[in-house]
């Protein structure tokens, strides 16, 4: 067993280690998720080599290096203004989601005019529309960190692949009896899954283009799925006020999370598949241990109905959003609310925080985007110009570029 | 609205709520109607390039009320809307007599739709505050609506602008989703 090569993963912090192990290329990861500027890198390093066996004393000044880059990357100051760089006349009709490829080089927009376009982020041109859904295009996803592919989830109840590269459509995904409304690569880009308002969820072998197994048991619509960070489990959230938790390999409900007194509107892992966050109409936020499906902690204080909820990278924090106007930032470990952002003058749709987890952009029917710092709550800047509610918006990985996308048919750019 | 709320009023609705869909060329006024319908302010009133969607009471019913922009260009969408609509509502500038051809030929393709079939439709004759604008009864023949023999429907005259013959054709169509409903 013999490691090849180390390389830098800025967010969440880690070191990607590649060794061959029975002459068989092989990767892992060493997650840092608590690393700060001020951490003590040696001694740091001495306590990775007490549990790596690959990172023999011969690369301990390398990683020492390698860990010192990442604490300068979080050191670094924050002090970004964004401006307009482009308006796309992206669609005759409302854009739906919008979504980043990884290195940022490029992105997609979902439509009300059954299409799904490409563009290029640097020039704002169109690189290509996928076009053959038969109705709204509603959920997309590329397959990240690959980017060569992209998965569309339409109100027509297919889902198709597409090739970013070239835009041919590799295959259409029959057997839903509803709208596709939530898609999702796995990590590994071996699976995409689909959730239908016909409460069902499948997976797709993205090979062969099959359907690998169908995930039934919900009794009301599913808005919402994500897959963990290692691939083995995917979980559901529906209009029937629980989340499921499933095994990938077996299609087999592991655990059902109940408790919310109102459909859900979002579920996410955080980075290290040990927690769920659900956020739900009924104007909580509950969090749950992913291992054994129970129940850790109710996040109070919306007045109104939490409309998105999402952990930051390394699932530290945790951002809220509510149709109330505001959103709240809390602390995953301590449960504690750390941030109001309050601004907004109507409801908050949208909540994503940058890679680097020290800013929150928020999407409201009050036709503006919103940028905060994460950790005062502080509104920093105002994206304001689209004429109609904003339904999406995204960083880029480095964290300096966001899209958003709106009812008002176009999409902008912002550096 | 935001993307969640246009899901939850996707699915089909539970006995007190309404699906109503309202169709029409552009510049009929189907916004005036719907925001004459929520109550709101009708003095700036812009081209729809895509869809409102307001929720009002009436009846006991919420009707969840979807204007559809009219523009020749998307009109070959509003496939996208059909599903689950409960009552379909076609409105007509009367008295732009020159387009009545055009509006009474996609009138008819609506009707020919599987999705929309045996859906009771309303069609209101607006801006009867024109003086030039043509009585219902001369759009009723010129549409051949007596023709109409797969579904229940109405013509009522209205002024979407000053509101008059607004609320009849609403309680025709409360009448006739509890009809449905039942």
């Amino acid at each position: 067993m013999g490691l090849k090569r180390l390389l830098l993963r800025y967010y969440p912090p880690g070191i990607m280690l590649e060794y061959v192990q029975d002459g068989e290329p092989k990767t892992k990861s060493i997650d840092l998720l608590n690393l700060r500027p001020d951490t003590d890198a040696i001694a740091l390093v001495e306590e990775i080599q007490r549990g790596e066996p690959l990172i023999t004393a011969s690369y301990k000044e390398h990683v020492i290096h390698l860990v010192r880059r990442l604490q300068e990357k979080l050191g670094e100051k924050e002090d970004h203004m964004f401006h307009l760089f482009k308006i796309l006349r992206a669609h005759i009709l409302p854009l739906t989601n919008v979504a980043f490829n990884k290195s940022g080089s490029c992105f997609i927009t979902g439509s009300y005019d059954r299409t799904c376009k490409v563009w290029d982020t640097e020039s704002g041109e169109e690189l290509r529309t996928l076009e053959g859904h038969r109705n709204v295009v509603y959920a997309i996803a590329f397959n990240n960190p690959y980017g060569d592919k992209i998965a569309t989830g339409s109100f027509d109840k297919t889902c198709k692949l597409w090739s970013t590269e070239t835009g041919e459509c590799y295959y259409t995904f029959r057997g839903h009896s509803a709208e596709v409304v939530c898609v999702s690569f796995n990590l590994q880009s071996t699976l995409v899954a689909t959730g239908s308002m016909d409460t069902t969820a499948k997976l797709w072998d993205i090979e062969k283009g099959e359907e690998v197994v169908t995930l039934s048991g919900h009794s009301a619509e599913i808005i919402t799925l994500s897959f963990n960070t290692t691939g083995d489990k995917i979980i559901t959230g529906s209009f029937d006020h629980t989340v499921a938790v499933w095994d990938v390999g077996t299609g087999r409900m592991l655990h059902n999370l109940v408790g919310h007194q109102g459909e859900i509107s979002n579920a996410q892992f955080n980075w290290d598949c040990s927690l769920i966050v659900t956020g739900s109409m009924d104007k909580t936020c509950m969090l749950w241990n992913a291992m054994t499906g129970t129940h850790i902690a109710t996040l109070t204080g919306h007045s109104e109905e939490i409309l998105d909820v999402c952990f930051d990278y390394a699932g530290q924090r945790i951002a809220t959003c509510s149709v109330d106007g505001s959103a709240r930032v809390y602390d995953a470990e301590t449960q504690k609310c750390i941030a109001k952002l309050e601004g907004h003058s109507s409801e908050i749709s949208k909540i994503c925080f940058n890679p680097k987890g020290n800013r929150i952009l928020t999407a409201s029917s009050d036709k503006t985007a919103r940028l905060w710092d994460a950790a005062t709550g502080q509104c920093l800047q105002v994206l304001g110009g689209h004429t109609d509610e904003i339904f999406s918006c995204a960083f880029n990985y480095s964290g300096n570029i966001i899209i958003t996308g709106s009812k008002d048919n176009t999409c902008r750019i912002w550096h | 609205m935001g993307l969640l709320s246009i899901l939850r009023k996707l699915k089909s609705t539970p006995d007190q709520e309404v699906r109503i869909l309202l169709l029409g060329l552009d510049n009929a006024g189907k916004t005036t109607l719907l925001k004459q319908l929520a109550s709101e302010d009708i003095s700036h009133i812009t081209p729809t390039q895509g869809f409102n969607i307001k929720s009002v009471q009436s009846q006991g019913f919420k009707l969840n009320v979807w204007d559809i922009g009219g523009q020749r260009k998307i009109r070959p969408y509003w496939r996208n809307y059909f599903e689950n609509t409960d009552i379909l509502i076609y409105v007509i500038d009367s008295a732009d007599r020159k387009r009545f051809e055009e509006t009474g030929q996609e009138l008819a393709e609506l009707l020919d739709e599987e999705k929309l079939s045996g859906v009771p439709v309303l069609i209101f004759a607006n801006k009867q505050d024109l003086l030039t604008a043509a009585p219902a009864s001369e759009i009723a023949e010129g549409l051949n609506l007596h023709t109409i023999r797969d579904r229940v429907w109405q013509i009522q005259s209205c002024s979407a602008l000053s509101g008059e013959g607004v609320q009849d054709g609403m309680n025709w169509v409360c009448k006739n989703v509890s009809a449905k409903k039942k």
